[in-house]
């Protein structure tokens, strides 16, 4: 393993067998694993290539159980790590060996469904898909759509505030959850939030949601639901360059169109994409987007219209707009598919996540186009083009000695790259483990020392997924303590009225 | 009173310093147009951050803005209004209200926090604060979040200081999103409905496919005839519900006539457009009929968060028992309620009624006795409030900035 987590506790290891007698006692039957075999499934999330079987797995499924978990390993000084599907893609459910791995995956109940107040209060272990689903019937739909929806959990995606194709219209996780009953490291349960639009006080919803479970385990969450748009068209759009497609997208935006959904593909995707499912894209073209317009039909076709001429005026050589349901399906199959797509044409590939702003898009290409040929890797490119989020796919063979290190330090001067360019480190994936040792490159020491600083408001003792997200973990005594700034006891020499 | 007028960032973060050596509390302010929203602040030292007042950068392609805090609200309006942009969440503008003269600064826009109509919509300030400098009572200056609307690189700090009222640190600049301003809107007006029935409606209208993106309600007052902005739907105070449809031209054209066929067991909807329109909102989101030099400026008002299908029923309520008068945003889920004088503001009612729906009240406006005697913000559960205080103390460990403003001093 590349990178360091922190040190297992020997006191705590030895004492194994007590710990799984107490977990039993307070979580009966199956719910507690401690087999080598069957903890096999959870030494892993989505990020595959960091594995650690966890001490002991627990799966209770009422929030007191989690809370007298949390409680119990709160007083004896173990470790938690909280887990929803495991699909996460920067190692944030990665285990540790001296952890209780706390898996919410007996959550499963939607509880309320209140279409009054257009909200569904869910149990965390739902999938995302699963509310869209049980509103479907009438006429709503819980927008954030990340790509693994049919397995991540709400769970998962209010601590990773994940995204997906339409968060450019619609928001991403953070902009559709209400409230939350969240079980704090000390085994206290809270309840923030409820059907309304605002809670009073700090917006403590707000900060929850993206920390990675490092602030506390969710056992219920309030989420908005919308009406679904009447309708939906799509428009696949081929340029010779890469920097047509660029401008395109920005004069989309800058002409007062925020589509639905705004993707952008490069050439080795597009290649990849269509030997896998011949979705129809066309093979000489350096960048293709396909832009979704949704909304009223009138509306969608107006749009459809103006979004035709400007990609026009950007020199698109080919520009196919979808006149059935089938056919914008199809359209999509081909970019929702560009991961496993690229998977058959390379034994592992590595992909990143990086944001930028979207007229740095060339810029970053061209970027991404010299580190390939620096690292003699192959990369293939998938954007979020209309919010400037990058998923470069790192191609490179594990088999190979040296590829996967290349492929890491491929992968971490893309990331430079995007905050040097202006954007950020991640956009939807999450730092985890991946982009733990990165984030210096975003963050000063005080930037980190404030955020850590809400970690320790929330868990003062550090035991709830320790190891992810902060390169270097302070005492909270230490980050507590304030500094004497150079002496300057009186007020400086400024204006006063 | 000692006011201290930074002129750049620097300055800010050593008087924030030197505060800090002398325990000094500080009262932080733009233009100090929401001074009067809060509690007294143990304080007479004044940090006054409205020098602070540059663009730094707008970039209409990429849909942000980056800005200093002490920035007027109002320049920055008209600049983004120039490239056909908003800020989508409608920041609200507390002035007539609270009867101050002007707009105030993009700092205490975010610090307040107070969405407009569109909120059911678009979202918040929470929403749109994508990126921040700000100065800690730590004396440390920060950042968190960044220039992109996709990000979830470390926590979002952004969410904590929006709405904080100053009370974590003191923000130097900002990153903003901006939405495209729609090319068309049409309202559609229901009159004489009572609260209950507007309810339904609005319930509906939100409910249906036709992307509202403002539902509200003025009941029948003997107080509104006067209210600016209302033109001549004021009527004679008869009751109105609103519905806004906001898009390009044709869209929002063709969802109006959906939606009225959809309302038409309420009543036959009018129609009101563009600039009439427009006018209209902005008398609500400015919750005008209450205004300090109106009618009812002498009157506590309050400012209630709830369950949007629970406001008629919470509002009802409220207004048989006090005898206030009433305006509903956000679908019902925002209730305004200018109460007639009573030393405690009514605060016991309010907060018990508003309480029970699972909904919060604020006393957005009162005199400052008043305000010493009845908690402005609404109290907490204890578990929400000590995390809370630990957020707090994790920003500002000695109480430096706006000491008081939230919570009434033990003392009082």
């Amino acid at each position: 393993m590349a990178i360091m987590m922190p040190a297992s506790d020997q006191a705590v290891l030895a004492r194994r067998a007590e710990i799984v007698a107490a977990l039993r006692a307070i979580v009966p039957g199956e719910g507690v694993i401690d087999s080598a075999a069957e903890m096999r499934a959870y030494e892993s999330d989505g990020l595959t290539a960091y594995r650690q079987p966890p001490m002991v797995v627990v799966l209770p499924d009422t929030t007191e159980q989690v809370s007298l978990v949390l409680k119990y390993c709160a007083g004896q000084g173990i470790k938690v790590v909280p887990r929803g599907s495991g699909t996460s893609l920067s190692g944030g459910a990665l285990p540790l060996e001296d952890g209780v791995l706390l898996g919410l995956g007996k959550f499963k109940r939607i509880r309320e469904i209140d279409f009054d107040n257009r909200v569904v209060v869910t149990e965390p272990g739902v999938t995302n898909l699963a509310i869209s689903q049980a509103v479907a019937h009438a006429g709503f739909y819980y927008a954030p759509d990340p790509s693994s929806q049919i397995a991540c959990s709400i769970g998962g995606n209010v601590a990773e505030n994940s995204g997906g194709v339409h968060c450019l219209k619609y928001g991403m996780t953070t902009n559709n959850v209400l409230g939350c009953e969240i079980v704090l490291m000390s085994g206290e349960i809270l309840r923030i939030g409820g059907k309304g639009c605002e809670n009073p006080g700090y917006d403590l919803m707000g900060v929850i949601t993206g920390s990675e479970g490092l602030l506390g385990v969710i056992t219920e969450i309030t989420v908005r639901i919308l009406q679904k748009p009447e309708t939906a068209r799509a428009l696949m759009v081929g340029f010779a360059q890469v920097e047509a497609a660029g401008e395109c997208v920005a004069r989309i935006i800058g002409a007062g169109i925020i589509p639905g959904g705004m993707e952008m593909m490069d050439k080795p995707a597009i290649h990849a994409a269509e030997a896998f499912v011949h979705a129809g894209y066309p093979l000489d073209v350096e960048a293709l987007l396909i832009i979704e317009l949704d909304g009223p039909k009138i509306e969608v076709d107006e749009l459809i219209t103006r979004v035709e001429a400007i990609a026009n005026g950007c020199g698109s050589t080919t520009c196919q707009i979808s006149t059935s349901e089938a056919e914008r399906n199809l359209f999509w199959a081909g970019r929702k598919a560009a991961f496993p797509a690229v998977g058959r044409i390379s034994p592992d590939y590595l992909c990143m996540d990086g944001t930028i702003p979207r007229g740095a898009l060339p810029k970053a290409l061209a970027r991404i186009r010299d580190l390939s040929e620096k690292y003699q890797l192959g990369c293939a490119n998938v954007f979020h083009a209309g919010d400037g989020n990058l998923h470069p796919l790192i191609l490179y063979d594990a088999n190979k000695p040296g590829e996967i290190e290349r492929a890491e330090a491929f992968g971490a001067d893309i990331l430079r790259a995007c905050v040097e360019f202006g954007g950020v480190l991640t956009g939807e994936h999450g730092v985890g483990i991946e982009k733990r040792d990165l984030m210096p490159e975003m963050f000063s020491e005080i930037d980190l020392n404030q955020q850590q600083r809400i970690k320790c408001a929330f868990d003062a003792q550090g035991l709830l997924n320790p190891g992810k997200v902060f390169p270097t973990l302070h005492r909270c005594a230490e980050l507590g303590r304030m500094h004497v700034h150079a002496g300057k006891l009186a007020f400086p020499d400024i204006p006063r009225f | 009173m000692d006011t201290l007028r930074v002129r750049d960032a620097k300055d800010l973060e050593e008087v924030v310093r030197a505060a800090i050596a002398n325990e000094q509390p500080l009262e932080i302010i733009g233009h100090g147009t929401k001074r009067g929203i809060g509690h007294a602040m143990a304080t007479n030292a004044v940090l006054d951050v409205s020098a602070l007042s540059a663009v730094t950068s707008y970039e209409p392609n990429e849909l942000i803005v980056t800005l200093q805090a002490g920035a007027p609200l109002a320049d920055v309006l008209s600049m983004i209004d120039s490239k056909n942009q908003q800020f989508a969440f409608e920041p609200m503008n507390t002035a007539p209200l609270l009867g101050t003269p002007a707009l105030g600064t993009i700092g205490g826009m975010i610090a307040a926090g107070l969405a407009g109509p569109r909120r059911i919509k678009a979202g918040g300030a929470r929403d749109h604060l994508l990126g921040a400098h700000a100065v800690s009572g730590f004396g440390d200056s920060f950042k968190t979040g960044g220039k992109v609307v996709k990000n979830v690189t470390g926590y979002d700090l952004c969410k904590l200081l929006a709405g904080s009222w100053g009370t974590l640190a003191v923000m130097t600049e900002v990153t903003l999103k901006v939405m495209p301003k729609p090319e068309a809107e049409r309202t559609l007006l229901l009159r004489g409905l009572d609260d209950a029935a507007a309810n339904k409606a609005m319930t509906a209208a939100l409910g249906s496919p036709f992307d509202v993106s403002a539902a509200a309600h003025l009941p029948k007052s003997a107080f509104r005839a006067t209210t600016e902005g209302l033109g001549d739907t004021a009527g004679k105070g008869e009751a109105l519900t609103v519905l806004r449809l906001e898009g390009i031209t044709a869209s929002a054209a063709h969802r109006a006539g959906s939606l009225r066929e959809l309302l038409a067991p309420f009543g036959t909807a009018t129609l009101v457009e563009d600039a009439a329109s427009s006018a209209l909102w902005a008398t609500i989101r400015d919750v005008l009929p209450f205004a300090a030099s109106g009618a009812l400026g002498a009157w506590p008002v309050w400012r209630i968060v709830c369950p949007p299908a629970s406001g008629a029923a919470l509002g009802t309520q409220l207004a048989r028992e006090t005898g206030g008068e009433l305006i509903y945003d956000w679908g019902g889920g925002l209730i305004w309620a200018a109460l007639p004088p009573k030393d405690d503001a009514h605060a016991p009612a309010m907060r018990l009624r508003a309480g029970a729906v699972g909904g919060h009240a604020m006393l957005i406006r009162a005199a400052e006795d008043v305000r010493q005697s009845v908690d402005v913000f609404h109290p907490q559960a204890p578990g929400i409030a000590a995390l809370s205080e630990r957020v707090r103390a994790g920003f500002d460990p000695k109480t430096i900035l706006n000491r008081g403003r939230l919570m009434r001093s033990p003392a009082a």
